[in-house]
């Protein structure tokens, strides 16, 4: 059953990423494992592409001890925006630490400097996981204005984005206005897939 | 008025190096310019100053960074974490660090307070290095410091406005760093330093959920339209000093 779902999420990712420049997912709690699952699943079979993953909602040692493939995957640099503010210190070559997940202008920076590093012609994807979490620890007004500016110079680059929303009451209203500045939304439900 | 018939060679900018920088600038620092770069202690502005040198000896300008506020070996120290900074250009000559409280010892100057004499004497020193050297970019690390030893605003004004004016002659672009105390609106401790300088730049800090971003504004360039918006700037040793939009909360 779990595989049956991680493929379906797996090839509703692929079709959407295959033809729009940006894609939005929703999805409920109870669905965020398998849909991280799928995404590092997809990632780890496209060696040939070039992957920054943001985030902020599980720290890069926890995700690393989940998905051991990622140590070696050549193909994808994090952006941890949670460890250091937690007090987590390490030094991985596969992830920049950011000081703290407020400081999204030196994230925007941090973002756009790994693809500034990668050969022109590899085609580019940046993961956002996830913007409910960003609005947790940011003004949701602030993370807005950080998303069009973050969703247009990736545009104007060529750089297709994935972000990810974990739907949460009383988030709806900051959450629907993000989203829908993806070219497409994909919303998990169980019985979608 | 006499500031503005300080020599200031048209069209001609001398690139700092840092890409948003530049781009706000339109095109870089108009060549032969004294800019104040203002900030608190922590700032940024000895680490913006050494990369403006650094960059600028990478497109063969030769440059001088004068310090006052610190030793040569804990500004070596300090710079060597980043990696912009190329010790083989110091090696070669193409940056030269110059500790100026060893130079005014040198010159049986007081070390505390200068007479006119000793600010004259201490002002052509500046220029013989800057000609012999032919530098095209100086950096002073700090005025404050400086002005601190000259006894009264006239001479602060003088000393100021005589360095610019030579090192103008000379198509050499100057920063001055300016120390200001924190979450501050000023641009020097003596009020007169803003008023001689071409141009200003701000390193401030902004406070959001409790952390400090650092801000970058162009209060000021003579002979340039440039960018008067707020920016956020990051310093990592990767990449030195970067400039990035600011967001702006509506809160």
């Amino acid at each position: 059953m779990a595989n049956v779902l991680i493929d379906g999420l797996k090839e509703r990712i692929s079709n959407a990423i295959k033809i729009n420049q940006s894609i939005g997912i929703m999805l409920p709690g109870s669905n965020y494992s398998d849909l991280v699952q799928a995404l590092f699943e997809y990632i780890n079979s496209k060696p040939e592409e070039a992957w920054v993953y943001v985030t902020v909602t599980k720290p890069y040692g926890t995700l690393v001890k989940q998905y051991e493939y990622l140590l070696e995957a050549k193909n994808i640099k994090f952006i941890d925006c949670i460890s250091r503010a937690a007090g987590i210190l390490r030094s991985d070559s596969n992830c920049i630490y950011l000081e703290s997940p407020s400081m999204l202008e030196k994230l925007g920076l941090e973002i756009m400097n790994i693809f500034k590093e990668v050969d022109e012609d590899t085609e580019k994807f940046l993961v956002i996981d996830s913007l409910s979490n960003l609005i947790i620890y940011n003004d949701a007004e602030i993370v807005t204005e950080f998303f069009y500016h973050i969703v247009n110079r990736t545009r104007a680059k060529d750089i297709h984005t994935i972000s990810l929303a974990i739907e949460e009451e009383g988030l709806e209203k900051h959450l629907n206005r993000l989203i829908y500045l993806n070219d497409k939304i994909l919303k998990v439900r169980d019985s979608f897939i | 008025m006499q500031e503005e018939e300080r020599l200031i060679v048209d069209n001609e900018r001398c690139k700092t190096g840092i890409d948003e920088l530049d781009i706000q600038l339109g095109g870089g620092i108009p060549t032969g310019s004294t800019v104040l770069m203002v900030g608190s202690s922590g700032s940024g502005k000895t680490t913006l100053c050494m990369q403006f040198l650094i960059n600028g000896a990478q497109q063969g300008e030769r440059g001088v960074f004068f310090t006052i506020t610190e030793p040569l070996f804990k500004l070596t120290k300090n710079m060597e974490g980043f990696s912009f900074y190329d010790k083989k250009l110091v090696e070669s000559g193409m940056v030269n660090l110059i500790d100026l409280r060893i130079i005014s010892e040198r010159l049986g100057l007081d070390t505390e307070k200068y007479t006119a004499e000793d600010a004259s004497a201490l002002l052509d020193i500046l220029r013989d290095i800057a000609d012999e050297l032919n530098v095209k970019r100086l950096v002073i690390d700090s005025i404050t410091a400086l002005c601190y030893r000259l006894q009264t605003p006239e001479m602060i004004r003088d000393f100021i406005f005589k360095l610019g004016s030579s090192l103008a002659a000379m198509k050499c672009t100057t920063l001055l760093t300016s120390e200001v105390p924190p979450m501050t609106f000023q641009y020097s401790q003596y009020g007169i330093e803003e008023f001689i300088s071409d141009g200003i730049m701000f390193l401030g800090d902004l406070e959001r959920k409790g952390d400090l971003i650092r801000t970058f504004q162009i209060v000021k360039m003579r002979g340039a339209a440039h960018s008067r918006t707020k920016s956020a700037m990051s310093i990592s040793s990767k990449s030195g000093v970067e400039l990035a939009p600011l967001l702006k909360s509506r809160e």
